[in-house]
């Protein structure tokens, strides 16, 4: 059997959800904890750190904008 | 990257060493002034102080080179300050602007000028911030005013209007220097000399109903001469010498404040008001002489003689353009005292009517010379505006036309009127839709809507009669309200139908969504005074006002849809967010327990219901009926048991609004500041404002990660500016253990999403309530009769009988009943039902009336 390597990530509900609809168009989620945990794949991290990132930005204000 | 730096840093240090070497004589003394003085060695350990990244010791290894040189010579100090500037300047780039020497005493000047834009930061707890604020609203315009620090900005229509209040160039420049900290840049000093130049040198003024161009410098009056166009406009009247010399213009002596006293203020208190800061400033150091000597000179040079020459009436337009083009844009100002030809009308102020020292301050700013001077007052909601624009009506004594936004406004000012002064009647006149009348003998008060008269489509006959009245008269007095809304073709039709001596623009928000403040600026005249909200609030003329913004998580499943929903949809679900039905919940607990009087604000209608209905409360909306509207505010004004309202976008302004202390907000329209503004407003009028420790309370419920933290977060930005500091909540303590909290558990927050899904797509729109009427202006609010509602189309659906016929349900219970159906349904039968003992007799009284009957028959 072969093993994944996964990471732990903790989030609020929220972000979670945001997660969960990435998911959708790519699948990175190993298992689904609860509502504030998730494992997903450890090759899939800075990716989904950067998307969400940006994903963020967008509901913040800011003068320049 | 770095290579620019240092080219940068390398060009500027020529500039900055010659100045050091100017000013070491000054700085020779700072040495003692400034605290962390260095240590007295001829060499600096430089290997102390450049540690702090390769990028920096590689800079600070270049200007060491060049440094080496002027090191042997300079005093200790001046090696302190460029090891400083070493150390920070690459940190502001190019905002880098420590070449600006501080001067020795900078530590009493309260401000600091920025070279590159013009903007002026004050420090607001200075000792003399006071008597700075006030020349720098004269002179700039206010950007942000937070408790500590302001900032100002200093723009080329800021500085028209400084001119057009009397200020002269050098005074304003000398008075600048005086209180900043660096000497004033040379940009700034050319910017204003650039700008303040040609403004206001030229006046046109209406005399006997005669256009004059004046100037109080013959050689701007020739140079206008020498133009075609305003050549050919001048009436020449007595000398008939063309050779164009000081002496043919008419000179005469400029008028002085003189006897005009503003109704509502004593005479005797605006002296003493104007001596106040003198005699303050005579205390003190010779830092405000300054500023007085500024008011000494406006007087000296109001005794110096005007010259002026007569253009052609026809001719006004192409001569005001002509000069804006030639850059001396002309002043209009109004002597009304000397106007014989318009009627005067009859109208003062009523002798217990005393206006508040800052609308007297926004006044005499207007009437400043004896004339009347065309402009914008800017004041909050709340603080008066109504009664500024009537003392000004007062002070000119002449016809009047006022011009809002609606209909519903145009009966509140003829309403203040009547109020505020002692106007009969028969001089005041509305011109509405409904309502066409005339006021009678030869001057009085018109109050109108902008469309009603701007108006270029077909009209009824009665009202194309009554703008012949309008147009063919001439107007001493021309009061616009809410003039930020007012679209610029709209306005600009205004402006050329009706002949007004002299414009006023009120308003409490000068902002506009799409920026098209700046028109406004040369249709109507500079802005002559802006108020400080926080100022006001400090006086106790407008409520303190604790702002919070409560962020409410959005639960897992509503988000989980947000994602997946469109924009229009999306608004619903951030609304009906079931922890923001709770925080609601709670807050209106909390307030009402306090004592408040709370009114919920939410744009979106199915959202106010859903609500409303939920937590019990009673509502109005667009589609509540007139009858039912009128029995829901006496209930909230009188009934000790009703102590919360929800209201949709009609409470904005088309609602006489009881006071209210507290006011939560659950759904606004987007990014508007205004509309945040103007609900504010509705606050800051409480009564109770003057009680000691007395807080109103200002919530806007927010969901979390959703579009609406951008739209609250542009919303703040404008009271931001007026010093207003929003608190964010993003826990209400307590709120999981109220009693009766709804949707506590996920199956009822499921089924509340259900309930939002089938919604109709149509009810995630904001405002649908409110339909415009003929009258009012697009994207203001505010008719009072919205018409009758729209019926929904016919549907054609296929079922059974027996589900049409509602077989197929088991049973249908209405479980969760408008409170407003309540209190219909108790109101009326309230009043008939009466007392048993009133009952009863009435009883006997109804069968003896019929006995007696049947006796007589």
């Amino acid at each position: 059997m072969r093993a994944i390597r996964g990471v732990l990530l903790t989030c609020d509900p929220a972000v979670k959800q945001i997660l969960l609809m990435m998911n959708e168009k790519e699948s990175f989620i190993i298992e689904d904890l609860d509502d504030h945990h998730l494992v997903i794949k450890a090759e899939h991290e800075y990716r989904i750190r950067k998307e969400l990132e940006t994903e963020l930005e967008k509901n913040t204000y800011s003068l320049e904008s | 990257m770095s290579g620019k730096r240092s080219a940068e840093v390398g060009a500027s240090q020529p500039a900055k060493r010659q100045r050091i070497n100017e000013e070491s004589l000054e700085l020779a003394n700072e040495d003692d002034v400034i605290p962390p003085s260095p240590p007295d060695t001829s060499y600096v350990p430089k290997s102390a102080i450049i540690n702090f990244s390769a990028l920096t010791r590689k800079l600070a290894e270049n200007k060491r080179i060049e440094d080496d040189e002027p090191m042997l010579n300079a005093s200790s100090f001046d090696i302190h300050r460029r090891q400083q500037d070493k150390l920070i300047s690459h940190i502001f780039m190019d905002q880098d602007f420590s070449w600006l020497h501080l001067k020795p005493d900078h530590q009493s000047r309260p401000l600091w000028i920025s070279p590159e834009d013009g903007h002026i930061i004050l420090e607001a707890f200075s000792p003399i911030a006071e008597q700075a604020q006030d020349f720098l609203t004269a002179i700039s315009e206010p950007v942000s005013r937070p408790s500590m620090i302001h900032e100002y900005k200093l723009t080329s229509y800021s500085l028209y209007a400084a001119v057009s209040v009397g200020l002269q160039t050098d005074d304003i420049i000398e008075v600048l220097n005086r209180l900043s900290k660096v000497p004033v840049p040379d940009s700034i000093v050319t910017f204003i000399r650039g700008c303040t130049l040609s403004y206001g040198k030229v006046k046109l003024v209406l005399k006997h109903n005669k256009y004059f161009v004046e100037s109080s410098h013959p050689e701007t009056l020739q140079l206008l001469l020498k133009d075609r166009v305003i050549r050919e406009a001048r009436i020449i009247t007595t000398q008939t010498d063309n050779s164009i010399k000081a002496a043919t213009f008419t000179t005469s002596k400029a008028p002085t404040r003189g006897n005009l006293v503003i109704p509502g203020t004593e005479k005797k208190k605006d002296e003493a008001g104007k001596g106040g800061p003198q005699n303050v400033g005579a205390t003190d150091a010779d830092l405000f002489t300054s500023v007085v000597g500024v008011d000494a000179d406006e007087i000296d040079e109001d005794d110096d003689n005007v010259h002026a020459f007569q253009i052609k009436d026809d001719k006004i337009d192409e001569v005001k353009k002509r000069c804006n083009e030639l850059e001396y844009p002309m002043l209009e100002e109004y002597d009304f005292r000397n106007d014989t030809v318009n009627a005067n009308l009859d109208i003062d102020l009523k002798p217990a009517t005393v206006i508040r020292p800052y609308q007297e301050t926004s006044l005499s700013k207007m009437f400043g010379n004896g004339r009347a001077r065309s402009g914008i007052i800017v004041l909050p909601c709340g603080a008066g505006k109504t009664l500024v624009g009537i003392t000004a009506a007062c002070t000119i004594k002449k016809s009047c036309l006022v011009l809002c936004t609606s209909s519903v406004s145009v009966m509140q000012w003829k309403q203040q009127f009547m109020l505020w002064s002692n106007v009969t009647d028969r001089q005041i006149a509305v011109f509405t839709a409904d309502q066409k009348e005339k006021f009678a003998g030869d001057s009085g008060i018109v109050v109108s809507t902008y469309s009603m008269v701007a108006n270029t489509h077909n009209r009824s006959h009665e009202s194309k009669k009554m703008m012949e009245f309008l147009t063919s008269r001439e107007w001493g007095f021309i009061l616009l309200d809410e003039v930020h809304v007012v679209p610029a073709a709209m306005f600009r039709r205004v402006v050329t139908t009706i002949k007004a001596h002299s414009k006023l623009g009120l308003t409490a928000t000068l902002v506009r969504e799409d920026d098209k403040i700046a028109d406004l600026n040369y249709m109507i005249g500079p802005k002559l005074y802006e108020a400080n909200w926080m100022d006001l609030a400090a006086k106790g003329h407008i409520a303190n006002v604790q702002c919070a913004e409560v962020w409410c998580p959005m639960t897992p499943e509503f988000y989980h849809e947000y994602l997946k929903e469109q924009s229009r949809k999306r608004m619903l679900l951030y609304c009906m967010n079931p922890n923001k039905f709770q925080s609601c919940q709670f807050l209106i607990k909390y307030h009402e327990d306090r004592g408040d009087k709370i009114i919920v604000f939410s744009d979106n209608v199915f959202a106010l219901e859903a609500y409303a209905r939920r937590l019990g409360k009673l509502y109005i909306h667009g589609g509540v009926g007139q009858v039912e509207r009128m029995l829901v505010l006496s209930k909230f004004q009188h009934d000790p048991r009703v102590n919360t309202i929800f209201l949709s976008k009609v409470g904005d302004t088309s609602i006489d609004l009881p006071e209210a202390t507290c006011l939560i907000q659950i759904s606004s329209h987007f990014g508007s500041r205004r509309q945040e503004a103007q609900r504010l407003g509705r606050i800051l009028r409480a009564k109770r404002r003057n009680d000691e420790g007395f807080n109103a309370f200002f919530y806007s419920l927010v969901s979390k990660d959703t579009q609406e933290m951008f739209y609250s977060t542009k919303r703040q930005q404008f009271l931001i500016d007026q010093g207003y500091a929003f608190k964010v909540i993003t826990h209400l303590d307590g709120l999981e253990n109220l009693p009766d909290l709804v949707y506590r558990t996920q199956d009822e927050q499921i089924e509340l999403l259900q309930s939002v899904l089938i919604a109709n797509d149509n009810d995630a729109d904001l405002g649908t309530d409110i339909r415009a009427v003929e009258g009012d202006l697009a994207g203001t609010v505010t008719s009072k009769d919205f018409g009758p509602m729209k019926f929904p189309a016919a549907q054609r659906t296929t079922g059974s009988l027996s589900a049409l016929s509602g077989g197929q349900h088991m049973s249908y219970v209405e479980q969760n009943k408008s409170a407003n159906r309540g209190i219909a349904r108790a109101g009326p039968s309230a009043q008939t039902s009466r007392h048993k003992l009133f009952a009863k007799r009435e009883k006997d009284k109804a069968t003896a009336r019929k006995e007696s009957r049947a006796g007589g028959m």
